[in-house]
């Protein structure tokens, strides 16, 4: 096995075993060096001239609305910290700055409780310090040991509106945080950082550059002025943003949903921008400024009506009845059906041994497909739904975006629902569901479920015939969204349709009309039964005036009927919009 | 069985226990003033420095009793797969910008690289007694170098400059150990020298001096030595050339040893609040838990790769001259083991064992003394990190192993 024998010279020893007592004597000789000769060098070094680097943080950008007024601005505050290592007497500390500031003992004591990090890195005792409040602490610097205070801009909201899902909020790094940022960047613990809405999605550009302080320290932790050839490094803002909500807009439709649940978004067809974007209830936008206490978070998390929920882009609910031009536009398209076929509506359909109502009991007589979707008809559309493949239906849902993200710029958004084939097959077994499925879909209820950001899409699609472009927040320069393939002629009924639905006097949307000179306007109103209680209340339409287009999606959580509780907020945004009174919002 | 086993570790060399322990210690004090001082709470480093001793041990235990002609047998096999596991983690995620780690869904990741320097020792060490190779020839110092380097480049694009040196050492002492001649190994790491004097005329032009005088006294064969010569020296011409080939953190690494202050926040940094620590700690150090130096500046890693600068600020030179006397007593002994060893074998694994032992301590003192660039790599047993105290101890397992009289 291990034959050939172990034959090397002594030599060969007392050469390896001198060279490795030689490395260690030169590394025992440089320690000696370092450590005994050099000893009070490096103490006076260590003793007196303890250079701290601080970071100076970079003013985030601001946040614009479209007429450039402000929505996200920043403020100086001050805060004053201690740093545990330096500081020597924390009580006697505590009781000066408390003399200084009027802030109580037990107040700075709790806030180093609970912003202690470890003894070197500086904790906050206060924050939102004023400049009078500052400068008697200054007075009394020789009595301090190990306390500093910096100047730290925080975000500051515009007061007429909320928008605090579309705005977002940002917080602190923590280490958990800290593990799944880049390595490269210079993001550090205590930082703040866009934590979702814009805020979030336009983090590099918001966040600017930081800044570098660097201050000499004394052996008792008082700064001693700035180092000798280190210039400090200022900080480089961040860019703004520029939106394009509109304000006035944005505080209309949140006081019209002070007391609701739901969603409101108008949109601009023509460009993608959103003009509006309420989801309610919401929570007001500086609850996260600086470090929201325990106490405020388990309120916001503990509150039933849940809301930090974006219902814009994460809630998901059934459609219905505005559902209908998909199924519309299938029908034309396919040419299942022609504009004069008309099925008779008692206010029910029998379907082998199930009977599906219509939402009015007492039946619309003969109706066509323009008074199926102009007085929302069920029967109708039970009727002509037989005719329709379910694959063929979820490619045309598709077409309109149900189903897909819209890629809105915000950080997360649902796909929502759209079954086909496979899908039913997999939930409810081969033979486990029917024609009878297909019923309810027709008129947007089952196993459909949307966000209310598609319906945006959806109804943009609608309003511009197809030719549209993606749904966006900031202002930016974007390519038209892929035209659905449907023919002109389908597009003219479709829309002749919804504008009846708003003209004509039992039209199911004319509780929206304003009445306008002028104004062209097409709609539909969806009232979507729910596991939940009362029904969601939908209402999207499209408003042009003088070349100047707008939509609006509405949804109200168990509001009822669409046409009586959303259709009368979408009259008052046209109002405000398109009447006399206000000046022109959208330049173009 | 038990009896075997028994009689097998009474015969160890357990001496080196008892060092390895007392290093432990100290690592462990360190560690422990670090939790304390900066308020960590479990798990810490010191709290899981304790808990990885436990599979370390189990695994010493294994590597001190299993047969030498096992290992004899497989090491070729152990080889090849420790090539493909230092691939492994160029499959797997980045991990604070490097491929080192594999991730098996454990709390932590595994680092093949720790393991391929050992293995790489054995395999060197059966290819050495294996083949009754002709060391007056300088082709065959070759192979061994290649089985050396493979790995080696591998894990040098991870990157990993400390490891990858660690790796390629043990050849010198190892060949040497065979009867290669000094001459045909000052050939194979003279262009290395070359192009690191080729950063300036000065040093260039000694070296060039040195070169002569070395080849002259060699006396090989005229155009032989020419072209060895001239080869070098053009090596060291095109050296800017090369430079531009670094990483940037590379050449970072490397000019902020000329200049510390090029980047006072950044590798820079480190070195000056190293040795500031070092230095203020002074002949008895501050006592321990006492070291404001290493604690406030936020000295990074100093649980692992600059652990030496805690130990110095806390317990001063003294301390760290044991530890040093230590560490020297620890190696010789290693080494003399070798020179007593029963057949070539066993004797080559002390030796390459030793080297890497040597190549760590080396490297990590001389890192924190400022001396050379800031490479990472942990100082045996007293430094914080899991693979490598695993490691440590497989390696202090076959040294037990291999180092032990045989009387049949």
């Amino acid at each position: 096995m291990l034959k050939s024998a172990n034959t090397v010279s002594k030599s060969k020893f007392w050469f390896l075993a001198g060279f490795v007592i030689f490395v260690h004597l030169v590394l025992a000789y440089r320690f000696f060096q370092l450590q005994v000769l050099d000893h009070n060098e490096y103490s006076r070094r260590a003793e007196n001239n303890r250079i701290r680097a601080t970071s100076i943080p970079a003013p985030r950008g601001l946040i614009l609305d479209r007429n450039g007024e402000i929505i996200v601005d920043n403020y100086p505050t001050y805060i004053v910290s201690a740093i545990g290592a330096e500081i020597v007497d924390k009580e006697k500390n505590y009781k000066v700055i408390s003399v200084a500031t009027g802030i109580d003992t037990a107040i700075l004591k709790q806030n180093y409780k609970n912003y202690y990090r470890n003894r070197f890195l500086p904790t906050r005792l206060a924050k939102d310090l004023t400049i009078g409040q500052l400068s008697r602490l200054e007075e009394a610097k020789d009595e301090l040991t190990g306390i500093v205070y910096s100047q730290f801009p925080e975000r500051i909201f515009n007061s007429k509106i909320r928008a605090s899902h579309v705005l977002g909020y940002l917080k602190e790094i923590d280490q958990g945080m800290m593990v799944d940022m880049d390595e490269q960047s210079d993001y550090q613990y205590g930082d703040l950082v866009g934590w979702s809405g814009l805020e979030r999605q336009y983090e590099s550009q918001l966040r600017g550059e930081k800044g570098v302080a660097y201050y000499q320290v004394d052996a008792f932790g008082r700064e001693a002025g700035a180092v000798e050839g280190h210039e400090n490094i200022l900080p480089n803002p961040g860019n703004d943003i520029h939106t394009t909500l509109d304000v006035s807009l944005q505080t209309l439709l949140e006081n019209e949903f002070n007391d609701k649940k739901g969603t409101a978004i108008v949109s601009n067809p023509r460009t993608g921008g959103i003009l509006a974007y309420v989801s309610a209830p919401d929570y007001k936008p500086d609850l996260f400024t600086g470090m929201i206490s325990s106490k405020d978070w388990k309120t916001v998390i503990a509150d039933s009506n849940r809301p930090l929920l974006n219902r814009v882009t994460n809630g998901t609910y059934p459609p219905g009845s505005i559902y209908k031009m998909v199924v519309g536009v299938e029908l034309l398209e396919k040419q299942l059906v022609t504009t004069d076929w008309s099925v008779f509506c008692t206010g029910e359909y029998e379907f082998y041994d199930r009977t599906f109502r219509c939402w009015n009991e007492n039946g619309h007589g003969k109706i066509n497909l323009e008074q199926a979707i102009v007085q929302s008809c069920d029967v109708y559309f039970y009727q002509a739904i037989q005719n329709v493949d379910i694959n063929d239906l979820a490619i045309r849902s598709k077409q309109f975006l149900h189903g897909l993200i819209t890629a809105i710029d915000l950080p997360t958004e649902m796909k929502g629902r759209v079954p086909d084939r496979q899908f039913m097959n997999k939930l409810h077994g081969r033979y486990g569901w029917s024609k009878g499925a297909m019923l309810n879909l027709s008129i947007g209820q089952g196993e459909i479920l949307v966000t209310p950001l598609q319906m945006v899409a959806y109804t943009n699609l609608l309003a511009t015939r197809g030719k549209t472009y993606p749904l966006h927040l900031v202002q930016s320069q974007n390519e038209m969204i892929d035209a659905p393939a449907i023919r002109s002629r389908t597009w003219n009924r479709i829309q002749d349709y919804m504008e009846l639905t708003i003209t004509q006097s039992n039209g199911t949307g004319r509780w929206s009309n304003p009445k306008i000179p002028g104004l062209r306007i097409g709609g539909k109103t969806g009232t979507a039964e729910n596991p939940h209680g009362e029904p969601h209340a939908w209402f999207i339409a499209y408003g042009e005036k003088d070349d100047e287009m707008i939509t609006i999606t509405i949804l109200i959580e168990n509001g009822g009927s669409g046409g009586e509780v959303a259709a009368p907020i979408a009259k008052r945004v046209f109002q405000h919009y398109y009447g006399p009174k206000t000046t022109k919002l959208v330049s173009k | 069985m038990i009896a075997e086993f028994w009689y097998k570790i009474k015969n160890s060399p357990l001496s080196l226990l008892l060092v390895v322990g007392l290093l432990l210690s100290i690592g462990l004090v360190t560690l422990y003033s670090i939790a304390q001082v900066q308020a960590q709470t479990p798990p810490n480093a010191f709290s899981k420095q304790m808990i990885f001793l436990i599979p370390a041990t189990i695994l010493m235990i294994f590597m001190t009793l299993v047969s030498k002609g096992l290992v004899h047998k497989y090491i070729y096999l152990g080889y090849g797969f420790i090539v493909l596991a230092v691939f492994i983690p160029f499959f797997g995620e980045k991990v604070a910008g490097t491929y080192r780690w594999i991730n098996l869904g454990l709390p932590f990741g595994l680092q093949p690289s720790e393991i391929a320097k050992w293995v790489i020792v054995i395999t060197l060490a059966r290819y050495l007694s294996d083949h009754n190779l002709q060391m007056n020839n300088f082709a065959s110092n070759l192979v061994p170098f290649a089985i050396a380097i493979l790995p080696t480049f591998i894990v040098l694009n991870q990157p990993d400059l400390g490891t990858a040196f660690v790796m390629m050492t043990p050849v010198i002492p190892m060949l040497f150990w065979v009867g290669a001649r000094p001459y045909h190994l000052f050939l194979i790491v003279a262009p290395l020298f070359s192009i690191l004097a080729a950063s300036n005329e000065f040093t260039f032009t000694i070296w060039a001096t040195i070169l002569a005088i070395v080849i002259y006294m060699a006396k090989p064969q005229l155009w032989n030595g020419v072209g060895i010569y001239f080869g070098n020296i053009f090596l060291g011409l095109i050296f800017p050339l090369m430079w531009n080939a670094l990483r940037p953190f590379q050449q970072k690494r490397v000019l902020t040893l000329i200049n510390p202050d090029l980047d006072p926040l950044g590798a820079g940094y480190q070195i000056i609040q190293s040795k500031t620590a070092l230095g203020s700690g002074g002949l008895f150090g501050k006592g321990w838990g006492q070291g404001t130096q290493t604690h406030l500046k936020f000295l990074p890693v100093q649980e692992s790769d600059f652990i030496v600068s805690v130990i110095g600020e806390e317990f001063g030179f003294v301390m760290l001259f044991i530890m040093l006397v230590l560490f020297s007593w620890f190696i010789v002994k290693i080494i003399k083991l070798g020179l007593n060893a029963s057949d070539r074998f066993s004797g080559l694994i002390l030796i390459g064992i030793s080297t890497i032992f040597m190549a760590h301590i080396f490297v990590n003192c001389a890192m924190t003394a400022g001396m050379i660039p800031v490479k990472g790599l942990p100082l045996p047993f007293v430094s914080y990190g899991g693979s490598f105290l695993l490691s440590s101890f497989m390696m202090i397992g076959l040294v037990l192993n291999f180092g032990r009289e045989e009387l049949d």
